[in-house]
């Protein structure tokens, strides 16, 4: 059994993961139209009708995984997400293309696809899959819920870290390629 | 609210302060990345596209030696085509780096510069900035081949006579951008950092 403090910090920060993926996707879909037609997953004529689904079903995780009854199934609709989001990435990586835009951020984001990205997707298949382990029924005191707040607070700074330590390796690689 | 509480408050506080210092930092870091990269040489919409093949242009140089720019060369050096004007002040102040890097890029480089118009008017600016070693042509064809619009504009040819790289060239950071853009087989270093990861 997971303590409630761990379980509900890491459901909170995949419902602001899944929340926000969806809304930078939402702000601008011809964008996510066209950065997901470049992994070349589909057949053209499947595409229009699937690229859309993607932040749908990212919304509706992190909708899901605020309830109880619908947060397994969320749960694992997230971790299928996720895992076919780093088995996309890995697939254009082993084809070569690593210029495509990686659709990992708001639509101004260029970033493009980098081995790491599909390793933190795996990373974070897990971490939800931990969190989706069953709960103690522990009833939460003050210092829990200033642990679960201060917690998120953390963990979404922390991710914007490593986000950055990323791309900071792909800019640091590219300098050391010239002379 | 117990002793414990404020001090996980106040412990909290710490963490996300240091987070975001952290995540302040890489910012910096990335930005300093941006800073440091080399600048590439401005690439123009029009002229010849790189990995075509150059046009073989027959010129004389100011010695009276006959050339023909864009043929491939024998000795397997590159040709770097660097079009000037003797009006043209940040020409000037670019003529001591392409005397240094032809010295020291000699192995695989040879420059050449170009322009048109009066060829006693270029005779006495290569004689008042010593390019006598240089290969120096007076040309027309050359820069409308070449669709020069702006001065000063290299041509780095491979020694195939195919076009690698080109670009306004206004220091030695842009003019270096063209040999790195060469080596790494690339249209300019901006396409490389761009596209590349």
């Amino acid at each position: 059994m997971l303590d409630p403090v761990p379980g509900v910090l890491i459901i909170a920060s995949f419902v602001v993961l899944f929340a926000s993926a969806a809304a930078h996707k939402l702000r601008d879909l011809k964008r996510f139209d066209a950065v997901f037609g470049a992994y070349e997953l589909l057949p053209l004529a499947g595409r229009m009708q699937v690229s859309w689904l993607v932040p749908v079903l990212e919304a509706a995780v992190a909708i899901g995984l605020l309830w109880s009854g619908s947060r397994p199934y969320a749960g694992c609709t997230g971790m299928v997400l996720l895992l076919l989001y780093a088995g996309a990435m890995a697939l254009n990586l082993r084809r070569g293309r690593r210029d495509i835009a990686c659709g990992c951020g708001g639509p101004d984001e260029r970033r493009t696809i980098a081995a790491w990205m599909a390793w933190r997707n795996l990373v974070l298949a897990l971490l939800l899959g931990i969190g989706l382990w069953p709960w103690s029924g522990r009833a939460l005191l003050m210092t829990d819920r200033l642990t679960i707040g201060f917690g998120l607070a953390s963990a979404i700074v922390i991710y914007l870290c490593l986000d950055r330590l990323g791309t900071l390796a792909r800019q640091a690689r590219l300098l050391k390629g010239l002379q | 609210m117990t002793a414990l509480t404020v001090s996980n408050i106040a412990l909290w506080a710490v963490v996300l302060s240091l987070s975001l210092v952290v995540l302040a930092l890489l910012r910096q870091i990335g930005v300093l990345h941006e800073r440091i990269a080399p600048a590439g040489a401005l690439m123009l919409n029009r002229g010849l596209t790189i990995g075509e093949r150059a046009p073989m242009i027959d010129a004389v140089d100011l010695e009276g030696q006959e050339l023909r720019v864009g043929a491939p060369r024998s000795d397997g050096r590159s040709t770097l085509l660097v079009f000037i004007s003797p009006t043209c002040p940040v020409c000037k102040t670019l003529l001591p780096v392409l005397k240094s890097g032809r010295r020291d890029e000699k192995q695989w480089l040879e420059v050449i510069l170009a322009s048109d118009g009066d060829r006693e008017e270029h005779r006495q600016f290569a004689a008042d900035h010593g390019l006598g070693g240089l290969p120096y042509v007076v040309s027309a064809p050359l820069g409308i081949a070449y669709q020069v619009s702006r001065l000063p504009f290299a041509a780095l040819l491979d020694a195939g006579g195919v076009l690698r790289a080109r670009g306004l060239v206004n220091s030695r950071e842009h003019l270096e951008s063209l040999f790195e853009a060469q080596r790494l087989g690339v249209a300019s270093l901006q396409e490389y950092f761009s596209s590349h990861g």
